[in-house]
């Protein structure tokens, strides 16, 4: 049954056409924070919406961020209204628009696309399906190992990737640094899925595999 | 001249332990002889094709995640090599059958691209309009002198299957009952794995291809769904008792791929079908050589 209740997602629940879609020219800056469908990481929701967090992203200049509150809508609610309303304080820069969404049974395709042509920034739980759909927008991303999870590969995998370039690795106790550091990070980030050619090694296609376990020749 | 031993002698407990270490070697021996050996980093000794005709690819799609990655992992699919395609899901799972599906629109999208940009099938007049450069125009004509045989669209709803068996084990299912279930997965993957079912039922295959999806596949591809181990062990069944030539034609070739978010151990179906597939390839350079044989070749995914 579990299953059932994201396919009732009711669509006008989250508007796309304003203010989330990319008009060329546009000075607007999108950073979106995703926290996996199965089980909401609540504690990624509320520090990204620390003030510290939101000063970071002001920082950087960044003008809009939405949240994929998965089944956290409270948790995301109560925190989202208390740091829109520290950024409305600040009269010497323009508010940052905060939104959420609960899940797409469609993908997150529209939201990465955002994020790319905005030249933004995503920030995600470790799961390897988020980490594997983000990178391939070739966004920088922002990954949030979940301490809270007993027995989990989630922080071996964000390491790892790390150490290969391919991400940022942030504490869920303090994004702050993270997300400064995600701003050198956007040029220097290693391409993924990586070439399969060069490099210091012999690396094959996983087409290739296929093809010699066949025994084809090309 | 002696008298044969009496019948019931062959009820003593000496001649069924006499029988049954008998069987145990004989069984140990075949098992021995079919399974790869450890030293298999070097590419298999396969029969070396040149003209790939028809061949049937079939692929175990697992939960959400190791359903995403072996996709991932089959993005470049040639529907031309592997003619045939049968996606094994678990019953109930309906996002990984519809994944399938998707997939198999978009790798038809792409050859009727392709198709169309070489200038046959259904596509003609385009390459006129489109005034390819001098380079693109002298690689096509390489291609068009080339003895190659004409690649045929194998995409569409004939070229593949979705075969649903019963799930191995249950989200939140008590461990003493997994192996009931798993029983059942294993008896259920037999059928997909024999054949696929035919275009026209009661008519024999027409053409190599359905000829090919009719047989036993020639490769299993699994990436670490409980599902995938007992496709492998049953397609193990096959090749032990030689069902339709599995083990003397080469059928039913593995090649297991470790999941991509496994760096430092491997998955308890990993650590299952290592000694029994064919192909064992990891994902990260640590997990290289584990159990003797883990291949390494860089991200996949």
């Amino acid at each position: 049954m579990a299953a059932l209740s994201w396919l009732e997602w009711n669509p006008t629940s989250f508007n796309i056409n304003n203010p989330w879609t990319w008009s060329p020219g546009s000075d607007k800056k999108v950073c979106f924070v995703t926290t996996g469908a199965t089980a909401p990481f609540t504690a990624l929701i509320e520090s990204v919406l620390k003030p510290s967090s939101i000063e970071a992203l002001r920082n950087q200049g960044y003008t809009h961020l939405l949240i994929q509150y998965g089944t956290a809508k409270d948790v995301f609610s109560s925190c989202a209204g208390a740091a829109q309303c520290n950024t409305r304080k600040d009269s010497r820069r323009e508010a940052l628009t905060i939104d959420g969404i609960d899940f797409f049974p469609e993908g997150l395709k529209t939201q990465f696309k955002l994020v790319q042509q905005s030249k933004g920034l995503v920030i995600s739980h470790a799961g390897s399906g988020s980490i594997l759909e983000a990178l391939r927008y070739q966004v920088p991303l922002l990954v949030v190992p979940n301490t809270g999870l007993l027995d989990n590969h989630q922080e071996e995998l964000a390491v790892a990737m790390e150490r290969s370039n391919y991400l940022v690795r942030g504490d869920v106790k303090d994004l702050a640094p993270a997300i400064q550091k995600s701003e050198d990070f956007k040029d220097k980030m290693t391409q993924f899925p990586p070439i399969t050619s060069g490099g210091h090694r012999e690396t094959k296609s996983f087409a290739d595999i296929m093809d010699e376990t066949m025994g084809f020749l090309d | 001249m002696p008298s044969p031993p009496p019948l019931s002698a062959l009820y003593s407990l000496s001649f069924l332990l006499a029988l049954l270490t008998t069987l145990l070697v004989a069984a140990s021996l075949r098992l021995l002889a079919i399974l790869p050996t450890t030293h298999t980093s070097a590419p298999l000794a396969a029969a070396r094709r040149k003209h790939p005709h028809a061949t049937r690819l079939l692929i175990v799609l697992g939960s959400g995640g190791h359903t995403h990655e072996m996709l991932y992992l089959l993005r470049a699919l040639d529907p031309a090599k592997y003619t045939h395609r049968t996606y094994v899901v678990g019953a109930g799972d309906a996002f990984s059958a519809q994944r399938a599906v998707e997939f198999e629109r978009e790798v038809e999208g792409r050859e009727r691209e392709r198709a169309r940009a070489r200038g046959d099938g259904d596509g003609d007049g385009d390459i006129e309009k489109r005034k390819p450069k001098t380079e693109m125009e002298t690689e096509t004509q390489a291609q068009r002198d080339q003895p190659t045989p004409p690649r045929t669209l194998r995409t569409g709803p004939e070229a593949y299957n979705i075969a649903t068996i019963p799930r191995a084990r249950h989200i939140h299912q008590p461990l003493l009952t997994t192996p009931l279930t798993a029983l059942s997965t294993l008896l259920y993957s037999f059928p997909p794995l024999l054949s696929s079912p035919p275009l026209l039922p009661a008519q024999p295959p027409q053409t190599p291809y359905e000829a090919a999806a009719a047989d036993l596949p020639d490769l299993i591809l699994t990436n670490g769904p409980a599902t995938g181990v007992l496709v492998v062990l049953a397609a193990l069944v096959l090749k032990f008792f030689d069902v339709r030539g599995a083990q003397s034609r080469g059928m039913c070739k593995t090649v297991y791929v470790e999941s991509f978010a496994r760096v430092r151990t491997l998955s308890l179906s990993g650590r299952c079908l290592v000694w029994v597939v064919d192909r064992f390839v990891v994902q990260w350079e640590e997990l290289e050589g584990r159990g003797g044989r883990a291949e390494f070749w860089g991200v996949l995914v």
